[in-house]
């Protein structure tokens, strides 16, 4: 029985992976897809341009315009081969309230045309003054951070119109060699070879300029295209396997996938607990596992694409937390069956895929090789995913303190369950601290390779360290019966702060130190701290109701009697 | 009682404490350096003496509460002995590698030598009294300009800046007359007001060039040499572009240059033109003629000259040292003709402001601009105007007997350029900044002090010589990819040589010397930065040793009770063995093997 809910889960899960049926199947813009592209320092199909390009200049990647969604390739071949007047479109994103208000430009709308934003005189001003102050070293605004985000939008939008913004045509024997644009293809090729290809290019384009909306008829152009660009040189060209699997990655959406299934698991697990004839444990079970599993073979295709071990940036290590977490809960799942593991742990992970998602400004998905210090190294390699494992332990006990937590407001009769909850988070936290100390300890070793020294205070360092510290104090405390199960369920949320502060604060709230290259502007600091306050607010009110200070406040309040206790100490 | 203090140093209601204020300095210390910079911190909070107490402190809690704990029986005790006494054997590395090792960065240039000067962080500073006791310390400098230590010996060390400048100034004393001169322009359109010392010697002293114009001193031995010193610019020269002496087999012709230009002039059959004429003659970027300066410096002309179907271009040269350079654009034969160029050497500026000194030393000055001279007599606090836009010049100080001496002083804040300096006190109260990189010596009553204030340097017992600098890009992009310098290594006692290839997280090891590729310069791909490192070998050991420990133990600590269990329960399964009494309950388990093995 067990093992058929199992079954019913996991093929739910597999089933949503599969759906829809069409993304196993070329496309019939295959060939366009698969164009291989030369750019920022990687071969890649047109298909990712496309996306990335779009993305960055509109915010997302299906440009949405008078009623009609276009997907970001036919957006993109619109754009490149100009054939629609884009001056007018509004098209570049422009977000941050303050700058438009500035600018003068609507401040309900999100998208402006090219024209507008070139032609806006407030805006150009906030630009030369940033670039002044930039020459100067000087340290910009918000504002004119913003200001320069919008012009790199204009300048890669201008810089997308031109037959040659992309380099499509291979190098003729160098694998690192810089490709060239089609109608530059006679400087590296004889004018015999390059004729047929820029006849058949001439013919995509006049077939586009005259306004089809039928892209496939494209298809055998692009594929004959496609077929004489390789012919050029064979040896560099990458084979289709390459393409197509990065074309697959990015219309496969894993991540999404697996957040979805997390979301669905969390509620039968729910269900399972609460509405006991249907037990649905082995079903929820089921479905967690189709979304870890999917998730795994995401980032294990996301590993393969950029040729890298994984977790090299701060997108790609909230994503690998969200892994963590899910895993680190089946896995204790499985061993104690208490659904508790569960259940705290979809809600983060589905948090964490969510954001990685949504967030492209601050966590930026796309894949460029790597600065030199992060290059080739084996510690690093193992260093980077242990420490964001141990993170992804503390987040899952951060989920069992605020399930128990919210046992203390809610419902602190249930002894029983307060303490099965604290137990389960002791065991998460030891796995935590296990792997913290391995991780730093790895770095410690990749330290004495690449800087010299096992130890020396850089932040980064000193935060990870803090943040084991931090987690340590409890444990040992708890030793002496200085805190007990309740002291632990506030510890492994509180603490988690110090996690942040390692993982996130020191690149975006310090900014400081050697480990640099992670750093981005920030820009959520407000939206993160704000989300802290809440959450320490809401350990406030667990502490209050535990130590009854909620329940004399409210008998204080209810006899309107004048004295309001204070009390410090507890029981 | 000793019993109980011991047991509280080793016991957790210590330990709980200490933590806390080790976690809270931490936090407090990356928040500091977030506002004043790494090393600022690291020379205050890490390296300081207290956080070092502090540390000792947390290893001395550790190894007591370890001892204390013994026997270590079972898993979980071997597991926390482990662990604690690798955090005691970690801290002890650590310590050890912050304050043992040496470190620098080397600059090696593919077109350059080999390089065995590494350069460490910091400043050093020498001193020498003049009784002989000589003083080394090395110095650390705070962004604020605050020095530490702030006292070597008997010298107050008390400031840093990063732009000092160099002046002279002039006192009474000397045993030889010497006239200096401090004057001061002062331009209420310009709105500034500058001083500047003259003086007969040093000669570099005597004459100033300010821009607009040139200030001048002169000393006159007679009365009539006075005379004509205040009278000579007056005159205008008569021809103030020289004049070209033709020279043909019997004839001479002379022309003035300056009312002579572009005119023809025939001499026997020869036509001569003088097409050009530049005053500070030189040939620009493309080789084409031009002249620096309006001044007479290098003066020069051409000539073009013809005589039926022969024509030549000479370009002639007031400096009677450079030979004329001629071109024959036709004709086969060179005619024969010379010329003599002179032109007076006067190389006087337009515009100058000369104070002449007579053999009574009183002061007279002459000024010259465009709206003609001025002369007179100079005296203290007396403006002139030499008739330079609304300039005027007041003679602020004159000595008579003058003795140089050099400063070095600070620009004031917010100003740029100028070289580091260190501002210093002597026991009796003396004052000076002293210059880096240059030995100084200051004199006082009781006696001189040589003090030299430099970047520390330290030399390395091999050279390294660079090879190649390799940098490579991601393709088809100007994104860096890898940087590596192939180097040569060279022991010189030995002789021996051996060959390396150093790139990022990839160093090499020589002679118990690390060297690691740190940086580039984008400007200069012939230059490479390396960081060149020692640590003593047991301090890499025992980090190592501590990491392996902690690792060990805390998974032992936690976990090993479990695994003991599991590996006996395997091996009941592969095959039976004597059936051990273990009635220790499992408290935890490693769960991915209870979910393999508990069904």
């Amino acid at each position: 029985m067990k093992v058929l809910k199992f079954a019913i889960g996991l093929c739910l899960g597999l089933l949503l992976i599969a759906m829809p049926i069409g993304q196993f199947q070329p496309s019939a813009l295959d060939s366009l897809e698969t164009m291989t592209v030369q750019q920022g320092g990687r071969k890649k199909p047109l298909d990712t341009v496309a996306q990335e390009t779009v993305a960055k200049i509109y915010g997302g990647t299906t440009y949405k315009h008078d009623g009609i969604e276009e997907s970001s390739l036919e957006t993109f071949l619109s754009l490149w081969l100009n054939n629609r007047n884009w001056n007018e479109e509004p098209f570049v994103l422009v977000s941050y309230r303050p700058l438009k208000e500035l600018a003068g430009l609507d401040l309900e709308q999100k998208h402006f045309s090219f024209e507008t934003l070139m032609k806006n005189q407030p805006l150009g001003d906030i630009v030369r003054l940033a670039h002044r102050k930039q020459m100067d070293d000087e340290d910009l605004t918000r504002d004119e951070r913003e200001a320069l985000t919008i012009e790199d939008r204009l300048q890669l939008m201008l810089s997308m119109v031109n037959d040659n913004a992309i380099a499509i045509v291979p190098h003729p024997n160098d694998i690192k060699g810089k490709w060239v644009g089609i109608t530059e293809a006679q400087t590296l090729y004889g004018a015999e070879s390059v004729a047929p290809l820029l006849a058949s290019f001439t013919i995509i384009k006049q077939t586009i300029l005259s306004g089809t909306d039928h892209l496939p008829m494209l298809a055998p152009l692009a594929t004959s295209l496609k077929a004489g660009l390789a012919s050029l040189s064979p040896d560099i060209y990458p084979t289709g396997g390459v393409m197509h699997r990065e074309v697959f990655f990015n219309h496969f959406h894993p991540f999404a996938k697996a957040w979805q299934l997390y979301a669905i698991a969390f509620v039968l697990m729910l269900i399972a607990l609460w509405v006991q004839p249907f037990n649905l444990y082995w079903t929820a079970i089921g479905t967690f596992v189709a979304g870890v599993a999917v998730q795994g073979y995401g980032f294990w295709l996301r590993m393969q694409i950029a040729g890298r071990p994984p977790v090299t940036n701060m997108y790609e290590s909230v994503v690998w937390v969200g892994f963590g977490i899910a895993a680190i809960a089946l896995m204790f799942e499985l061993s104690q069956r208490s659904k508790y593991y569960l259940l705290a742990a979809a809600p983060l992970s589905v948090v964490c895929l969510i954001l990685a998602d949504s967030l492209p400004a601050v966590l930026d998905p796309s894949i460029s090789p790597l600065v030199p210090v992060l290059r080739d190294n084996f510690w690093l390699s193992i260093h980077v995913p242990t420490i964001a494992l141990s993170y992804a332990s503390f987040a899952l006990a951060l989920g069992l303190g605020h399930v128990a937590l919210g046992s203390y407001l809610f419902t602190p009769n249930a002894q029983a369950r307060i303490k099965l909850l604290s137990q389960l988070n002791y065991r998460v936290l030891q796995v935590g601290i296990l792997l913290l100390t391995a991780g730093i300890i790895l770095g410690g070793i990749w330290a004495h390779f690449s800087w010299g020294r096992f130890w020396g205070w850089d932040p980064k360092e000193t935060w990870a360290l803090i943040a084991l510290l931090c987690y340590l104090v409890p444990l040992h405390g708890r030793l002496v019966g200085w805190i007990g199960n309740f002291g632990i369920s506030v510890a492994s949320v509180v603490a988690f702060n110090a996690v942040l502060m390692a993982w996130y604060g020191v690149n975006f709230v310090l900014g400081t130190g050697l480990h640099s290259y992670g750093f981005g502007t920030g820009g959520s600091e407000m939206m993160i701290a704000s989300v802290v306050g809440l959450d320490l607010l809401f350990v406030l009110l667990a502490v209050m109701r535990h130590r009854g200070w909620l329940d004399r406040l409210l008998i204080a309040e209810t006899d309107s009697s004048p004295v309001v206790s204070s009390h410090t100490s507890g029981h | 009682m000793t019993s109980a203090v011991i047991q509280f140093i080793g016991s957790i209601r210590l330990a709980v404490p200490l933590l806390i204020v080790i976690g809270s300095i931490l936090i407090g210390a990356t928040f500091y350096e977030a506002e004043v910079g790494s090393s600022v911190v690291q020379q205050e909070i890490y390296k300081s003496p207290w956080f070092g107490a502090l540390m000792f402190f947390l290893a001395v809690n550790l190894s007591v509460s370890t001892l204390l704990r013994y026997p270590w029986k079972g898993a979980r005790k071997v597991g926390f002995a482990i662990a604690h006494w690798g955090l005691v054997v970690i801290i002890a590395g650590s310590a050890a590698v912050i304050h043992l090792s040496v470190e620098g960065m080397l600059l090696a240039r593919t077109d350059g030598g080999p390089v065995s000067t590494l350069r460490v962080e910091g400043d050093f500073l020498e001193i020498a009294t003049s009784d002989q006791v000589i003083e080394q310390a090395s110095l650390f400098i705070k962004d604020d300009g605050t020095v530490v230590p702030n006292q070597l010996g008997q010298l107050s060390l008390l400031g840093y800046t990063n732009h000092a400048i160099k002046t002279v100034h002039f006192t009474e004393g000397a045993t030889v007359p010497n006239s200096a001169v401090k004057l001061s322009l002062h331009s209420d359109r310009m709105g500034q007001t500058l001083e500047r010392w003259l003086a007969i010697a040093p000669r570099s002293y005597s004459s100033m060039d300010i821009g607009p114009a040139e200030l001048q001193i002169q000393k006159v031995h007679s009365d009539q040499e006075l005379q004509q010193a205040l009278t000579i610019p007056s005159q205008e020269a008569s021809a103030p572009w020289g004049t070209l002496n033709f020279s043909l087999a019997n004839k001479t012709q002379v022309i003035d240059v300056k009312s002579g230009l572009n005119q023809p002039v025939v001499i026997e059959d020869i036509e001569c033109i003088i097409k050009d004429f530049w005053p500070d003659f030189r040939l620009d970027g493309n080789g084409k003629p031009e002249t620096v300066t309006q001044q007479l410096r290098n003066p020069a002309l051409q000539l073009e000259l013809s005589m039926g179907d022969v024509s030549e271009r000479w370009f002639i040269f007031g400096n009677p040292e450079f030979e004329p350079i001629r071109t024959q654009i036709s004709g086969d034969r060179p005619l024969d003709i010379k010329f003599s160029y002179t032109i007076s050497a006067n190389t006087q500026p337009d515009a100058f402001f000369r104070v002449l000194v007579d053999p009574e030393d009183n002061l007279y000055y002459v000024a010259k601009s465009s709206k003609g001279v001025k002369t007179g007599s100079l005296a203290l606090g007396t403006a002139v105007t030499p008739g330079w836009a609304d300039f005027s010049i007041t003679l602020d100080e004159y000595i008579p007997q003058a003795r140089v001496e050099r400063d070095v002083v600070p620009l004031p804040d917010g100003a740029e350029g100028g070289e580091p300096a260190l501002q210093v006190a002597t026991a009796d109260g003396e004052m000076a900044w002293v210059p880096w990189g240059e030995p100084t010596t200051i004199e006082t009553t009781t006696g001189d002090w040589y003090i030299a204030f430099s970047p520390k340097l330290m030399q390395l017992p091999f050279a390294l010589k660079l090879n190649d600098f390799i940098v490579e890009r991601n393709e088809g992009s100007e994104s860096v990819a890898m940087w590596t310098s192939l180097v040569t290594l060279m022991e010189p006692m030995t002789g021996e040589l051996s060959e390396r290839r150093v790139w990022m997280n990839h160093p090499t090891w020589f002679k118990g010397w690390k060297i690691a590729q740190a940086s580039w310069n984008p400007g200069d791909l012939a230059q490479s930065t390396l960081q060149v490192k020692r640590e003593p070998w047991w301090v890499t050991g025992l980090t190592w040793l501590g990491s392996l420990m902690v690792t060990i133990g805390v998974a032992t600590m936690f976990y090993g009770r479990a695994v003991a269990k599991k590996l006996k329960f395997m091996g009941e399964i592969l095959g039976p063995s004597e059936r051990e009494e273990n009635l220790e309950e499992t408290v935890t388990a490693i769960p991915i093997l209870s979910f393999f093995s508990s069904r």
